[in-house]
């Protein structure tokens, strides 16, 4: 050894993100896995996925209303919001944040019009159906267009269609920010790859399938006339699940590969990260989480639905496991002082475990004003009736 | 002049500065590419046109008393437990050569910061004379800038609560004094001025002496220059692995140790 450096006293600064932002990711990620799915039928035209578009719409609309409820908690000044939009223009083309919270407004208000065209018909045909007070909330919610000629339904599915198609890109940008968010910061060499705004997506996807996978089976069974799980539909997504665990598998090796086998020197911080992570990484976040899902969709296991109900589960905690991992993981890799941070969530106040569960109480209770509100159980049923016509 | 007259004025005179208060209230809230304080050309804002302000830390003269640490607590007021700047201690080489080596951090008012430019209200900037502030009357605590420097120079302030960070003391500077750690320094370690004054002190050493910076991979252009800085400290930044675990693990120091101990008392 011919020099050796000893720390004796050093300071650091305690890291700005906690659990809200990776929580804020996995929301918005979902999201937008959901209304790619929904964009299955609504713009591809894919008569599968029909049945489950409308619901997954909602299910895209409802994440992402609640997701930004996580970023208000973590600013440590909540009530200068308005500076944001008043302030600082001049960095817009270089804050990734900026960009952010304008996709934020428009994804969802360009959800809403979409699932307003979609389940336009039925508020008409609910208002008619209602007594006072229905009446008055089923008109406003048509918009005042009470036509139901075959022209009018026409319109209503064209406009379905534009927005979804323009819904696509911003649903991809949307969850894309936050991967820019990471990637923009070149003095974390665990986030800084142009990689990162793609392997978000990609573990987006595979996070709101697994999701959808857990949501849709127990709405169908539970909520809906219907009382009936579509085990073929389950089945649908388990293979699509087993897709996007393919391509999200793909960027995580690329990303994994360049950042350490063939990136400049600071390669080794990430070294001894995943050298001190290794067996929770490989075990929890890729063999239980990915491959085991996996194997689930490309087998004969996707049609048993309990088996397809724990891939969905694994795989969506897995994700949020990633996104810890990624945010939190990415601070505790130190910068001007040796030895990694730490970091343990409070239990209350602002930024803690309390408070996400709480922004986890806000889903729920969205999910269940959207499920009264919109009539996706009918437009559901109406769906499964026309393609039993189809086939007919 | 009638009572009616001196009425009438009063109303005018009060409309009048209600129209203007309420104008300048709406300017100062309307859509600005900065913030209302630069665009109001505010001095404190603006900083000393034409200087260039940085600092130079001879670190020959560094002896590691952290006076420099507690003077900038106390004039910044940083809250207990945060720190604008310190100094990180270490030792290098190997007994009996060995010897202490000191490290004086502070924000290195980068002449490409990377806290800048990711802010999204503009609360933070670089004034014209170098030196990198943050508003914090406009801040909203995002923490964008504290996760983008690389230096790890940023955190968010316990009283304020919003982003913090070493001000070149812009508020003596700007009264013509130095900032509170370069005059309390004991070695005269830290050395500050403008670097566009040929005859400062900091242009005289620069000219001078082989300077260095932090991080210069990072393309951030630091303007806080060290003098004789050993690689072997800032090779302990990389050192991630947790100290203590590493000690324990890779050497087997308590192993050791309790072998010496047994021999110790084997031996009487
Ligand atoms: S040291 Fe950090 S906080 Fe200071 S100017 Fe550079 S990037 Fe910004
Ligand atoms: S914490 Fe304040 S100064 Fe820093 S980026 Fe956010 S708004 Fe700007």
């Amino acid at each position: 050894m011919d020099s050796m450096q000893t720390l004796i006293s050093s300071i650091t600064i305690a890291k700005p993100w906690g659990i809200d932002i990776p929580n804020y990711f996995w929301f918005t990620g979902s999201s937008a896995a959901a209304f790619i799915i929904s964009s299955f039928a609504h713009v591809f035209g894919w008569k599968k996925y029909k049945p489950i578009a409308g619901i997954s719409l909602l299910m895209a609309f409802v994440l992402l209303v609640a997701a930004p409820l996580n970023l208000i908690d973590d600013l440590r000044q909540p009530g200068r919001i308005l500076n944001f939009f008043l302030y600082g223009w001049e960095n817009f083309p270089t804050s990734p944040m900026k960009w952010g919270v304008l996709l934020l407004l428009a994804y969802p208000i360009l959800i809403f019009f979409e699932a307003q065209a979609l389940y336009r018909p039925y508020f008409v045909r609910k208002a008619k159906k209602s007594g006072f007070l229905g009446k008055i909330f089923y008109t406003v919610m048509t918009f005042g267009r009470t036509d139901l000629s075959p022209e009018a339904l026409a319109r209503d599915h064209r406009l379905g269609f534009v927005l979804g198609a323009i819904g696509i890109p911003l649903a991809l940008a949307v969850h894309g920010y936050t991967g820019y968010i990471l990637g923009a910061v070149h003095a974390n060499v665990m986030w800084h790859t142009p990689l990162m705004p793609i392997i978000f997506l990609a573990s987006a996807m595979v996070s709101g399938t697994g999701l959808l996978i857990l949501l849709i089976p127990f709405f169908q069974r539970f909520l809906s006339d219907r009382h009936k799980v579509d085990t073929d539909m389950v089945a649908t997504l388990a293979t699509l699940l087993a897709w996007f665990i393919v391509a999200d598998l793909v960027m995580r090796f690329l990303w994994l590969t360049f950042s350490l086998t063939f990136a400049d020197g600071e390669k080794y911080a990430l070294y001894s990260y995943f050298r001190l992570h290794f067996m929770d990484t490989l075990l929890i976040d890729y063999l239980l989480c990915l491959f085991i899902p996996l194997i689930i969709g490309f087998t004969r296991l996707k049609h048993i639905p309990v088996v397809v109900y724990f891939g969905g589960l694994v795989t969506a905690v897995g994700v949020w496991i990633f996104r810890w991992n990624t945010v939190i993981g990415g601070q505790t890799i130190p910068r001007t002082t040796p030895g990694f941070l730490r970091y343990l969530p409070p239990v209350t106040g602002q930024d803690s475990i309390v408070s996400m569960l709480a922004n986890w109480g806000v889903l729920i209770a969205l999910i269940c004003l959207v499920l009264l509100i919109f009539p996706w159980d009918e437009e559901m049923i109406d769906c499964y009736k026309g393609a039993e016509h189809g086939q007919q | 002049m009638g009572k009616e007259n001196s009425r009438r004025s009063f109303l005018k005179t009060g409309l009048a500065s209600t129209g203007l208060a309420l104008l300048a209230s709406s300017k100062a809230n309307a859509f600005s590419l900065k913030n209302p304080g630069r665009d109001a050309r505010d001095a404190r804002y603006i900083g000393q046109k034409g200087k260039h302000f940085v600092m130079v830390l001879d670190l020959r003269k560094c002896i590691g008393c952290q006076a420099c640490t507690s003077v900038c607590k106390v004039e910044n007021q940083v809250p207990s437990g945060q720190y604008r700047t310190f100094v990180t201690e270490t030792e290098v080489g190997v007994f009996p050569q060995v010897r202490k080596a000191f490290l004086p951090q502070l924000c290195n008012h980068c002449e490409n910061p990377a806290c800048v430019p990711v802010c999204p209200t503009g609360a933070t900037f670089k004034r014209e004379d170098g030196i990198v502030v943050v508003d914090n009357t406009v801040c909203w605590g995002c923490g964008y800038c504290i996760s983008a420097c690389p230096y790890d120079k940023r955190y968010f302030n316990k009283k304020t609560k919003t982003a913090d960070k070493c001000n070149f003391c812009a508020q003596r500077v700007d009264k013509g004094l130095m900032p509170a750690c370069v005059e309390t320094c004991i070695g005269g370690a830290r050395v500050f001025g403008d670097i566009n004054d040929k005859h400062s002190e900091v242009a005289r050493l620069l000219a001078n002496f082989p300077t260095t910076v932090l991080k210069k991979a990072q393309g951030t252009r630091p303007q806080v220059f060290y003098i004789n800085l050993d690689n072997r400290v800032t090779e302990l930044f990389d050192t991630t692995q947790d100290l203590d675990d590493m000690v324990k693990a890779e050497q087997g120091f308590e192993r050791e140790w309790m072998k010496v101990r047994e021999e110790a008392i084997n031996n009487g």
